[in-house]
């Protein structure tokens, strides 16, 4: 059991961790455990909202190199006190919530930019990096990641990796997890480790891609090396207006099936484009809006969005052209500020899945008829935004504008919504999810998605962090 | 309470995280609590809970903040959340759990018109007897701190045959308003009103962008405008206007690179972009970008007037981000808008080099 707070035990710990990282690095103000109790999760939002008290960090330690962090878990090991690795704190599944108080792991001051090789075009760079503050100087040198997030301007490097995260050019460039060259991980119990430098070997399974996508239960990811790319020498868009949803899709499948290479394809289904693409881009029509995009040399690009609006036309769409394709792409992110995004005192939820083109729309419509048979008040929307030559990518959302005022019965309602409507979507070959990961939000459900293979994972786990310190409870992984 | 007319800045800024890149403080301190989520967290606690305003790590918290104004001004609803940590420390003030610093400091100002207790260098009443049409406001980091910025001003002026009625040590009142102390505040602008209406100018330059801030946005609000018939410019504004219409000789010219970076008040508060690159350009230098963008605050805390007596520390940590954003500190020539920016960046272990726009106009016109 942790010592209370009010005990010298808790001062000898903050003096150990004081002497790890510097005295100004472990911080204990009230603003600062506020700050660090509520991330994009809706239930911390809504227990906030409601006047209740999260769970807040005991101490709230910023390690400024990798050493400190090995330093930080070793302490935590000595104490077995749960350390719980903090970004940008943008993640919506609740992965960052202290939920057994502990210690919050702020890896924000790791944001150094490392090494720019040109030769291989790759980049070595410590994991708190603010992402649009990477982006920023890899461009002033005429790079880029062409990690494009909607949060890019919120979250860590270190957040995309532990969640693999996408961005919206996806499509061509790929998730994190395919820019990610090498990892340097510190392990639960503090021994500091480098996986193999490049991504294409056959030395045994992949311990970076083992890494990414573990959301701080196995270690703190503390540097990686990236690909990086030239700046596209231009990159242009079209939009087209499909009478609906299956019509969209079968484009869109057309599209990634031909080979063509989009950096984006994104097919907004009927009511997201009645309420979405209205509100946000000011195109007030009927139907399935879907936008691509091409970028690279002009001539190529020319030749591939010609031939990605052929293969559209033959489902006799309406031509939105270049400016509202372009429109948006300027609009991307205009999206997720308010008051364009949904927010409290609605319920909102992002059913993130992801399948085969075969099975794709069966789970678009198992979740849509789970959601909007079984809970009245609540809408569903989607669109599909990363594509893949084998499927796409689901981003359905819930919505419940008047959800309960009592906020353990809007938890109950919210948690049964999630419960019904991915168990509906597993039954179609859906996973969850595609880039928000598992988190608290959705760590009961893992046993669901993985079957007997969940104890691999366990296994894992159980074997690097021998005293659950990391990260405990998110994952599905067992508590304190 | 002052913050709870901006509940709506709360509710949007409270669980929003599309700004915080661009937190001045938080991108130096990597505290959640400096970012405009943090402090909306905060105020968000507060208004259900009013006795929070006496917690001394949420005020402390509230007043670290450098108000850059860079957040608002990405925004795509510009919420207005410099707004609201100003109305929330109104509140703090109001209820007597302003920190004991800041306590002082408002003291101070009240006293001396400056917040370095300084005594006046020049009687304003005696100067204000003067009468002209252009009265020249020096705000007290030109006139304490470096007098050659004012000297600069006053000197082009000449050159260019524009006759100008400097005014020096009278407080704006600005500090005072963004410490919380708006009757003070209030008081001071009126003092100011008198000055001018007594000068009989037509024009109110300053150096000092916040000191323009306060003449044209906050002295109507606190009745105490200079009316229409007065105008208000920032002395770079008004230098290229100048220039446009006299056309002097520029002497040095050649290919001096520069390096502009933006002022707080007159970028993010008045979108007052163009017309500094706009002089520079029209005194033959060469503009390069300063940094990796163009929205971040390199004013190091301009926008709190007084940060750097206040928070020294966070400050260096401000200089520090902009030694770090600069392609070659030890050499690269920074022109800045803004006494204050300026005097923080001379002031490091490592002194930049900086100038102001008035420094270079009379350089470059001398
Ligand atoms: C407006 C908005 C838009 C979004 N859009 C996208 C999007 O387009 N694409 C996308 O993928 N996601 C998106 N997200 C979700 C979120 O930004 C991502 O999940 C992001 O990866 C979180 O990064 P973070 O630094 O904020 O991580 P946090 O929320 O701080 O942490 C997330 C998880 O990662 C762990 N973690 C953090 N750093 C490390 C580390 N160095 N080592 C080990 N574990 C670590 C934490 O313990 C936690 O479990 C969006 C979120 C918001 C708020
Ligand atoms: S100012 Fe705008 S972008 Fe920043 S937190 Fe508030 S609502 Fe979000």
């Amino acid at each position: 059991m942790l010592p209370t707070r009010d005990s010298y035990m808790s001062e000898m710990i903050r003096s150990e961790l004081a002497d790890a990282v510097g005295d100004e690095h472990v911080l204990v103000d009230e603003a600062e455990k506020l700050g660090h109790s509520v991330d994009y999760y809706w239930m911390a939002e809504m227990w906030h909202d409601r006047g209740m008290r999260n769970p807040t960090p005991d101490f709230v330690v910023r390690p400024g190199t990798t050493e400190e962090v090995a330093k930080v878990l070793r302490i935590a090991n000595t104490y077995k006190i749960p350390v719980t690795p903090w970004g940008g704190g943008s993640g919506s599944q609740g992965g960052a919530l202290p939920i057994y108080n502990g210690i919050i792991l702020d890896v924000k001051r790791l944001n150094r930019i490392i090494e720019v090789d040109p030769v291989s075009m790759t980049v070595k760079v410590e994991s708190g990096i603010n992402t649009q503050h990477l982006e920023w100087a890899l461009e002033k040198q005429g790079y880029s990641t062409m990690h494009y997030p909607a949060s890019i301007a919120c979250a860590t490097l270190g957040g995309f990796l532990a969640h693999r995260g996408t961005g919206v050019l996806s499509t061509k460039y790929g998730k994190i997890e395919d820019m990610v060259m090498s990892l340097e991980v510190v392990l639960p119990t503090g021994e500091i480790i480098k996986t193999l430098p490049v991504p294409r070997h056959a030395s045994g399974p992949d311990l970076t891609q083992m890494f990414l996508g573990s959301e701080g239960t196995l270690g703190v990811m503390t540097q990686a090396t990236l690909k990086i790319h030239p700046i596209p020498e231009c990159r242009k868009f079209h939009a087209f207006l499909f009478k609906d949803m299956t019509t969209a899709m079968a484009a869109g499948r057309g599209i990634m099936l031909s080979r063509l290479r989009p950096c984006v394809v994104r097919l907004y289904d009927e009511p997201e484009t009645k309420r979405l693409i209205k509100r946000v881009l000011g195109i007030d029509k009927a139907g399935a809006y879907l936008v691509f995009g091409f970028d690279g040399p002009r001539e190529m690009v020319d030749f591939e969005l010609a031939r990605a609006c052929a293969i559209c036309r033959e489902g006799n769409p309406e031509d939105l052209g270049t400016e509202l394709g372009e429109l948006w792409w300027q609009h991307r992110y205009k999206f997720f500020y308010p008051p364009f995004m949904f927010h409290l005192p609605q319920a909102f939820g992002t059913l993130d899945t992801v399948a085969t083109f075969a099975n794709i729309e069966k789970v678009y419509w198992a979740m849509k008829n789970t959601v909007e048979q079984n809970f009245t008040g609540v809408a569903y929307i989607g669109h599909f935004s990363h594509w893949y030559e084998w499927g796409c990518m689901l981003y359905a959302r819930f919505i419940m504008d008047e959800p309960p005022q009592d906020p353990r019965e809007a938890a109950r309602l919210y948690n049964k919504i999630w419960d019904q409507a991915i168990r509906a979507a597993i039954r179609e070959g859906g996973v969850i999810n595609e880039h928000h990961g598992v988190g608290l939000k959705l760590g009961r459900l893992m046993k669901d998605l993985y079957g007997p293979a969940f104890v691999v994972l366990q296994g894992i786990k159980k074997t690097l962090d021998p005293n659950n310190i990391m990260n405990p409870g998110k994952m599905g992984f067992e508590g304190v | 309470m002052r913050s709870e007319t901006l509940t709506n800045v709360i509710e949007a800024c409270r669980f929003c995280f599309m700004c915080r890149h661009l937190a001045t403080v938080g991108n130096v301190t990597f505290r959640e609590s400096d970012t405009p989520r943090g402090t909306a967290l905060i105020l968000d606690k507060v208004r259900r809970d009013p006795a929070l305003l006496q917690c001394a790590d949420y005020v402390e918290c509230l007043y670290r903040n450098a108000l850059s104004g860079a957040c608002r001004k990405h925004c795509v609803s510009s919420y207005d959340e410099v707004g609201l940590v100003l109305a929330a420390r109104e509140d703090i003030v109001a209820v007597g759990a302003a920190p004991k610093a800041v306590a002082v400091l408002a003291e101070t100002l009240e006293r001396t018109g400056n917040p370095f207790g300084a005594a006046a260098r020049t009687g304003a009443k005696r100067r204000a007897a003067t009468t002209a049409d252009v009265l020249y406001f020096v705000d007290p980091y030109a006139a304490h701190k470096q007098p050659e910025i004012a000297a600069a001003f006053l000197a082009a002026a000449k050159a260019l045959g524009v006759k100008v009625l400097p005014v020096e040590g009278v407080d704006a009142g600005k500090a005072l308003l963004v410490l919380g102390y708006r009757d003070q505040a209030a008081k001071a602008a009126k003092r100011v009103r008198k000055l001018v209406a007594e000068s009989g100018c037509k024009t109110v330059v300053t150096s000092c962008p916040a000191c323009f801030d306060a003449f044209k946005n906050d002295y109507p609000r606190l009745g105490a405008g200079f009316g229409a018939k007065v105008a208000i410019e920032h002395s770079g504004a008004f230098l290229l206007k100048v220039l446009e219409a006299k056309k002097p000789k520029i002497s040095k010219r050649g290919k001096a690179k520069v390096f502009y970076l933006d002022s707080d008040f007159l970028r993010n508060y008045n979108g007052i972009v163009d017309e500094p690159r706009a002089l520079l350009r029209a005194l033959g230098l060469a503009l390069l970008p300063f940094g990796t963008n163009p929205e971040e605050s390199c004013a190091c805390g301009e926008g709190a007037v007084v940060s750097d007596v206040l928070h020294p520390g966070v400050v260096s940590l401000l200089r520090a981000r902009v030694e770090e954003l600069a392609d070659d500190p030890a050499h690269d020539t920074l022109v800045v808008a803004s006494p204050y920016t300026k005097h923080v960046l001379v002031s490091g272990v490592r002194p930049l080099k900086v100038k102001t726009l008035d420094e270079v106009v009379a350089e470059r016109i001398g």
